[in-house]
């Protein structure tokens, strides 16, 4: 094997069904980066999309990348990809996780790991550098994930990391998950396609290296990033609150750069930590900055902090580590931690509210965390807030009308009068009724179309404009994620790409900055084209450099998830140094690739390597489109983009101020320009032999043809 | 130890090799060297705040700010091998996060456990790494640091056994032990201010001054 840099060189195929391991040399997808890019090409050649998701020989790929445990910051993710069984299509799909397990497996020397087959029994992968074995799982079968994960670390010792699938993956239950026991997880069904193989769980001891070719350059570009560029979390690049070195706090008072003087940790075991103030260029304080459950809960959420706790590499800790005491009395868990959704939901499913438990406007909380805690344990997954969304649908009904849906019988044995008395234990028994698949209403764990199937709901059920109960921005079965309410079209185009939502945070890191506006436009503008960053709540009409912004940031992202890099933090973009008047580098990620592999990359570079992955995403997601919907007019059968968009807020027109709404006639004029960037088929959103061929990606344009997608292109556009 | 044999002036760099890489729990610390420590008392009281004596300073990690992150372990290893590992760091984190056999981890007990922090070399004065090395490869240099010859070193583990920490650790790649030669790589990247080294000089003063006080 040619020796390398930043690579591990090699990638482990397992075969579940014959029980064969074996590496192979993966020299051949580096011009795939890693990651999401590379289990693209090896999804395409080995695992078509004609495959049924649960065929036995589909496969489940867990990727990591060239700055995988290569020591630059913020770049502890795993990237897994398989198919989806329940967004339309059933197409490609990736679950992208964080934690400590991404590195160990880089350091145990593989850059991925391809799972074909189904064992006969439950089995867990072990991995312990070149020893890699399939053992016998049937123990934690059946078990959450936190006794699963502990049962695998005492099994093989203190140095594994280790990840498991719950129930609910067990089940084959659409929203499920892989999961550490820190919180970390992968969703969009992970734990199903994982479940359906019966591989319970991953447990990795790595005891070599990430070879660098530059490690002295890696040092240097990492204090910079973290003396010069980085910010909070979400790379907010300003504190939420005044802090005396700075010039500007976050307009609003609020943002996740959250850590502040009198923001303490207070059940820190050695009593309360202030998180201070953090100076930009103290790289010593940067992990205070962010204080995620702060931002998410206010004031009671210092009650209950223990710690920050965040992924590999990462100074950014975005996580907040609870003891939530309350939960105590419930006989729950109180060591919960987590960041984003699976805190942020849980009072959804609570019509008649929830109340204080310890300290004043603590309820949200405490509901939530243990919310997070449940779900993490059935390794259920949330859809991006959809599984919330819809179960705060049928429970907020009267019971005349929620019993259209489920039976009287199931309706009367949910246990109400915790729901009315806002004790967490009503939502801990509806996630377990998810995980297991058990009544009418665990349809919803299926997923919103798999829902609207089995209750009769036509497709304008996606249209209406109740916001707590539909974000769906798209009739594809997955919500909104920073769509035009953060970043007008850009936004909305960008949610068009993917088979699940977008996990782009390009924008929302700038729009949620809390820098002044016309800070953050100048750094956009100086770095993506006049007229692409508009106001809150005043929007344009479209023009190309929205256009091409929203292409960059789907590249981007794509890029990332093969490197690997958090996008929640990457690109940098802006900066909190007043010296550098808030600009950022966005060449910075290249330079590091640089430093990494020995290899010379550009961000330019970059842009394209991120852009053939998003045309191997557009392929195969019209040939799945033409094999399970009947037509690969992308445009049509993709891109639809739900009516509440343009209609709702009645009382204002599209870019008039106060609305985020967006213009029909505008929006198919953004799709034309986006598919122009891309080089796709206006009529049919599908990448044309010549752009395919220019990403050295011919032998995918061949297919299409042969496929009869391209004869559709053309009969579509006569 | 007494708590006034702690505070005594002519406290030195020997006093706290006694104590290094435990915690200071049941000493009382006054002001000035708290605050040189960057700690509280109460996070002395709860075993939260342990000492390691280094030539250059006092090495004083804080496991309430350590958030896990592995920055030190990836400092250290680019700074010292060229690499990026967890296994041959010389500061490890990674081995305490999940189980640490003593009761710290996230899996320690019947719930999550928020305790972890890195553990390092305690440069004992009677080396057992380097007792037990057959070939006699781990020496004293000039600053009084255990370092591995790594010419004479055979790789043979005996250090790593013999260490009651398991601190010097055989680098699978090259064959060779690797322990901490206080070079403060991983005090200079920690991003949460959990490891910092306090300078001698400073350390004595305020214990004089602490002194004076009684």
């Amino acid at each position: 094997m040619a020796e390398s840099y930043g690579w591990a060189g090699k990638i482990l195929r397992v075969n579940l069904t014959t029980g064969e391991i074996t590496t192979q040399d993966d020299a051949k997808y580096h011009k795939y980066i890693g990651g999401m890019g590379m289990a693209y090409r090896i999804m395409y050649e080995e695992a078509p999309m004609d495959l049924d998701p649960y065929d036995e020989k589909a496969l489940v790929i867990f990727g990591v990348g060239p700055l995988t445990g290569a020591g630059v910051p913020c770049s502890g993710r795993m990237n897994v990809t398989f198919r989806s069984t329940w967004s339309k299509g059933n197409s490609i799909v990736d679950a992208h996780m964080g934690g400590h397990i991404g590195s160990m497996l880089k350091y145990a020397g593989y850059d991925g790991i391809v799972v074909s087959g189904i064992s006969e029994k439950p089995v867990y992968l072990r991995i312990e550098d070149g020893e890699v074995s399939l053992e016998d799982a049937s123990e934690i079968w059946g078990k959450g994930t936190f006794a699963a994960n502990k049962w695998m670390v005492e099994q093989n010792g203190r140095e594994f990391e280790t990840a498991s699938i719950g129930p609910a993956g067990e089940n084959l239950v659409d929203y499920s998950t892989l999961n550490t026991s820190f919180g970390n997880s992968g969703g969009a069904g992970l734990g199903a396609a994982m479940g359906n193989k019966k591989l319970k769980g991953l447990a990795i001891r790595g005891t070599g290296s990430v070879k660098v070719a530059d490690p002295k350059k890696v040092l240097e570009l990492s204090n910079y990033m973290m003396g010069n560029l980085i910010g909070g979390n979400n790379n907010h690049n300003v504190p939420a609150q005044p802090q005396s070195w700075a010039e500007y706090s976050a307009t609003s008072g609020k943002n996740r750069w959250s850590g502040a003087p009198g923001r303490m940790w207070k059940k820190a075991p050695g009593g309360p930590v202030d998180t201070g103030e953090q100076p930009y260029n103290d790289i010593n304080k940067v992990a205070l900055r962010c204080f995620k459950g702060y931002f998410d809960f206010g004031a009671p959420a210092a009650e209950y902090t223990v710690k920050n706790g965040g992924c590999s590499s990462c100074p950014i800790r975005c996580y907040t580590e609870y003891d939530v005491d309350p939960l105590a009395d419930y006989d729950l868990p109180t060591h919960n931690s987590n960041t984003c959704m699976p805190v942020l939901y849980g009072t959804r499913v609570y019509p008649d509210g929830v109340h204080d438990f310890k300290y004043e406007g603590d309820g949200t909380m405490v509901i939530n965390l243990a919310w997070s805690h449940a779900v993490d344990d059935m390794g259920l997954w949330d859809n991006y807030g959809n599984l919330n969304r819809d179960l705060q649908w049928i429970l907020r009904m009267p019971r005349e009308e929620a019993t259209k849906y489920i039976s009287e019988a199931e309706y009367d044995s949910l246990p109400w009068k915790w729901e009315k008395a806002g004790d967490p234990r009503w939502e801990v028994e509806l996630i377990r009724r998810m995980a297991y698949g058990e009544g009418d209403l665990s349809v919803i764990a299926k997923g919103t179309l798999a829902m609207m199937e089995k209750f009769n709901l036509p497709k304008s059920w996606l249209d209406r404009t109740d916001g707590a109960t539909n974000s769906n921005l798209v009739y594809n079965g997955f919500p909104n994620h920073h769509g035009p309410a953060e970043a007008w079209q850009v936004g909305m185009l960008y949610n068009l790409v993917y088979n699940r939502d977008c996990m782009i945070h390009e924008i929302v890191c700038e729009t949620g900055s809390g820098a002044p506006y016309e800070v953050t436009k100048k750094v956009m503008e100086d770095f993506f084209g006049e007229g692409c960053y508009d106001k809150a709540k005043a929007y344009t009409p479209i023009n190309e450099n929205k256009a091409k912004l929203a292409a960059y940031c789907v590249n981007d992202k794509n890029f990332h998830d093969s490197a690997t890099l958090c996008n929640w933090m990457w690109p940098m973009t802006q900066s909190p140094s007043k010296e550098r008047n808030y600009h950022g580098d966005l060449d910075l990620q290249a330079d590091f690739m640089t430093a990494v592999t020995g290899e010379t990359y550009t961000q330019a570079g970059l842009q394209e390597d991120g852009a053939r992955i998003t045309q191997m995403l557009r392929v195969m997601t019209a040939i799945s489109f033409q094999q399970n919907c009947g037509s690969a007019n992308l445009r049509q059968e993709h891109d639809a983009i739900c009516d509440w968009v343009f209609d709702k807020e009645p009382d204002f027109k599209a870019f008039e101020e106060g609305t985020t709404k967006l213009d029909r006639a505008d929006m198919e004029k953004a799709k034309d320009l986006f598919y122009d960037v891309f080089g796709w088929d206006r009529t049919t959103g599908v990448p044309t032999r010549e752009t395919l061929e220019k990403y050295d990606l011919a032998d995918m344009a061949d297919d299409l043809e042969k496929r009869g997608i391209y004869a559709q292109n053309t009969a579509a556009a006569e | 130890m007494a708590k006034t044999d702690f505070l005594t002036a002519d406290m030195t760099r020997r006093q706290f090799m006694k104590i290094s890489g435990k915690s200071l729990a049941g000493l009382t610390l006054s002001a000035s060297m708290l605050s040189l420590f960057g700690c509280s008392q109460q996070q002395v009281d709860s075993g939260a705040v342990a000492t390691w004596a280094l030539p250059q300073g006092l090495l004083v990690v804080n496991a309430d700010l350590c958030t896990g992150c592995q920055r030190c372990e990836i400092n250290c290893t680019l700074t010292n091998d060229g690499v990026c590992s967890s296994y041959i760091s010389r500061v490890k984190i990674q081995r305490r996060l999940n189980l640490d056999g003593a009761g710290n981890g996230l899996l320690s007990g019947t719930d999550n456990c928020w305790v972890y922090f890195p553990d390092t070399c305690r440069q004992c004065e009677d080396p057992a790494c380097g007792n037990a090395c057959p070939q006699k490869a781990i020496t004293t240099d000039s600053r009084g640091i255990r370092v591995v010859d790594t010419d004479k070193c055979i790789g043979c583990g005996a250090c790593h056994d013999a260490c009651p920490w398991h601190m010097p650790t055989v680098n699978p790649e090259t064959g060779k032990s690797s322990k901490c030669i206080a070079c403060g790589a991983c005090v200079a990247g920690c991003p949460s201010g959990a490891l910092s080294i306090v300078d001698w000089d400073s350390v004595t003063s305020a214990a004089q001054a602490a002194y004076l006080d009684l």
